[in-house]
């Protein structure tokens, strides 16, 4: 009996096939975790080998047993048929209460409410405020907006005419806009430096030392590519650019230098620098025109 | 703690009972449904269809068996707990307000309206679990009548041995829970404010009732004598003892057809906690938008759930700071 006893004529075809994945490996750690190693054909029809460890943690729970065979029941009524766990419709859960009972609570409860009535701390006061972009209105910082270097914030006309009508030399362009209440052209108003020339004004100096990154990882983080970045100098700026919906990283970013030498070295760097399963490719930002 | 919400009635509620092993809660409201959820999830295990009118009341056996409820459609349905089927109709001359289990499961009492010449009664009803349950007496094993006042709320004392009605004058009383002779009658509540519920303790020696003269009073069944009052700042409909913890849990709120003229801060829609022995009131929960009509403590002091005027049942699992909470004597003694 030389033979195994397992020889199917149809697993012998299996090992003939050339296409034929390796057989899943199980193999268990010293921690007591397991690693599973499986292949499996990508979308592409390529070859993926897929590593997974898998942590078993067994909870031990001690019931009633009436307890336990009521647990079994059917859903009746207008539940009847429904999948088990809780549906949408009937069941919700509530935003988080904080209850401490406490002899005083009501002293406390009145202090709580003047504090939230007044001030507060700083924290609390702008804990449900919306973050708001001077620029674009966006939900983000003017100083991490895209369009920073393209448009001039919205209210900051005015301020900006100020200035202008301080400086003698632009009077006429001054007296036009605070004059009678025909149209006045937007080149032709105050803080509009000069003729054609575009409104950014004092954004556009960082240009100079704002790198351009690009193939940037979609799980990129903000905060990831500061610290890569910071490295080199200090960082005034990182904006990533992400999907509105998803919030996903789109695949660029720009990391504004306090200083172009800085800039400079980190751009000859960082190029070519592998970050996430991905090559970065990094550039000085041109401007946008 | 992140309260869970079901939303399973369409109209306000009226009654909400925890089973005795706290894994099953019991919903009724002025919607013809009962709804029973699974306390720890919120999960909705099923809905009892069959009644004809606003449900007052739901209590459920000892062992989670049969469910009884009581409603305006003048009638006393019995229903298989697991299979959600009506197994039995008792039908009454008048609304059925109130309907509890006894102690040992053996009996269920229901509490009847006063109305069309017809007096307040409370019937007690012999329940048989054999076979399909749907062999039961068919009449009343005793009927006390009520001619003073008509008794709104009622439930057995310890071992049954007692009958404890709250009234619509605010006054309590005790009949035998065998004769159905009347014991004692002690004016509990500022005349003529009705008594809106009657809780237990886990032990049945003593029982919390719930007024409307915004006052909630902790009694002896034995003598009816009164150990604690906690006086609350609004109309109370609903009052409970709370178990491994002392505390009870008030609830109430402005009257459900002032509620449109009050904001939601005046309408005063917390469930409050008052310590039991030192009669403080301890905190606050807020989240409903209505009166709370109704308060049920999970039987392992772990949970308490509270029905509205809104059609929501809110459950909330306590956390930490809950079991924390000590007065410095408890600390002190607890020291030694």
């Amino acid at each position: 009996m030389s033979r195994p006893a397992k020889a199917d004529w149809a697993d012998d075809e299996e090992f003939d096939d050339p296409s034929a994945l390796p057989a899943q490996q199980i193999t268990t750690n010293k921690d007591g975790t397991k690693t599973v190693i499986s292949y499996r054909f990508n979308d592409e029809g390529k070859k993926v080998k897929v590593t997974r460890r898998i942590k078993t943690t067994v909870v031990r729970e001690h019931v009633n047993p009436q307890v336990a065979e009521r647990k079994t029941w059917d859903k009746f009524g207008l539940e009847k048929g429904h999948a088990a766990g809780p549906s949408f419709d009937t069941t919700s859960v509530g935003e988080n209460i904080v209850f401490r009972p406490s002899v005083n609570w009501k002293a406390q409860a009145a202090e709580a409410e003047k504090n939230g009535g007044e001030k507060g701390s700083i924290k609390d006061q702008l804990k449900d405020k919306k973050v708001k972009c001077r620029i674009c209105s966006g939900e983000h910082f003017t100083a991490r907006c895209p369009f920073k270097d393209t448009m001039a914030p919205v209210d900051e006309g005015g301020a900006a005419a100020g200035e202008g009508g301080a400086g003698g030399e632009e009077d006429a362009a001054g007296g036009l806009g605070a004059g009678g209440g025909s149209y006045v052209p937007p080149h032709l108003r105050k803080g509009a430096a000069g003729g054609g020339e575009r409104m950014a004004g004092k954004y556009e100096k960082d240009d100079l030392a704002t790198l351009r990154v690009t193939n940037v990882s979609e799980l990129a983080e903000e905060q990831e590519l500061r610290d890569l970045f910071e490295r080199f100098g200090r960082v005034t700026r990182v904006f990533l650019a992400r999907d509105r919906e998803t919030q996903r990283a789109k695949g660029f970013a720009f990391i504004s230098f306090a200083d172009r030498s800085d800039a400079a070295r980190a751009c000859d760097k960082m190029d070519g620098f592998g970050y996430r399963h991905l090559i970065l490719r990094v550039e000085f930002a041109k401007r946008a025109t | 703690m992140r309260p869970i919400l079901l939303a399973g009635h369409e109209r306000s509620l009226n009654q909400i009972k925890f089973n005795r092993d706290g894994d099953l809660l019991f919903s009724v409201a002025k919607d013809k449904i009962v709804c029973a959820w699974w306390s720890a999830n919120g999960e909705r295990l099923g809905t009892y269809a069959g009644h004809l009118g606003a449900i007052w009341t739901v209590d459920v056996s000892p062992n989670t068996v049969l469910l009884a409820t009581g409603s305006a459609d003048n009638s006393v349905r019995l229903w298989n707990v697991k299979t959600g089927e009506c197994v039995k109709v008792w039908e009454f001359p008048t609304a059925v307000k109130r309907v509890e289990f006894s102690p040992d499961g053996s009996k269920v009492l229901a509490v009847t309206e006063k109305r069309m010449g017809f007096l307040g009664t409370i019937a007690v009803l012999d329940i048989n679990y054999d076979g399909d349950f749907t062999n039961q007496a068919e009449e009343p094993s005793l009927r006390i009548t009520c001619t003073d006042s008509k008794a709104t709320v009622a439930g057995w004392s310890y071992m049954g041995k007692y009958i404890i009605a709250g009234h619509e004058d605010g006054s309590v009383s005790q009949y035998d829970g065998k004769t159905g002779e009347q014991l004692e009658n002690v004016q509990a509540h500022e005349f003529d404010h009705q008594i809106n519920d009657l809780q237990f303790s886990p032990d049945r020696t003593h029982f919390l009732t719930a007024s409307k003269d915004k006052s909630a009073k902790l009694m002896s069944a034995r003598n009816l004598a009164i150990l604690k009052t906690y006086v609350a700042d609004t109309p109370l409909n609903s009052a409970a003892i709370t178990p491994k913890k002392d505390y009870v849990i008030l609830g109430g709120g402005q009257a459900a057809m002032d509620v449109t003229t009050t904001s939601a801060r005046q309408g005063k829609f917390e469930a409050r906690f008052y310590h039991k022995v030192f009669e403080d009131e301890i905190g606050r929960v807020k989240g409903h938008f209505g009166p709370l009509n109704t308060i049920h403590v999970h039987p392992a002091g772990t949970a308490y759930a509270s029905g509205g005027e809104d059609g929501y049942v809110r459950v909330h699992h306590f956390d930490k700071p809950y079991f924390d909470f000590m007065y410095e004597v408890e600390r002190e003694q607890l020291r030694r």
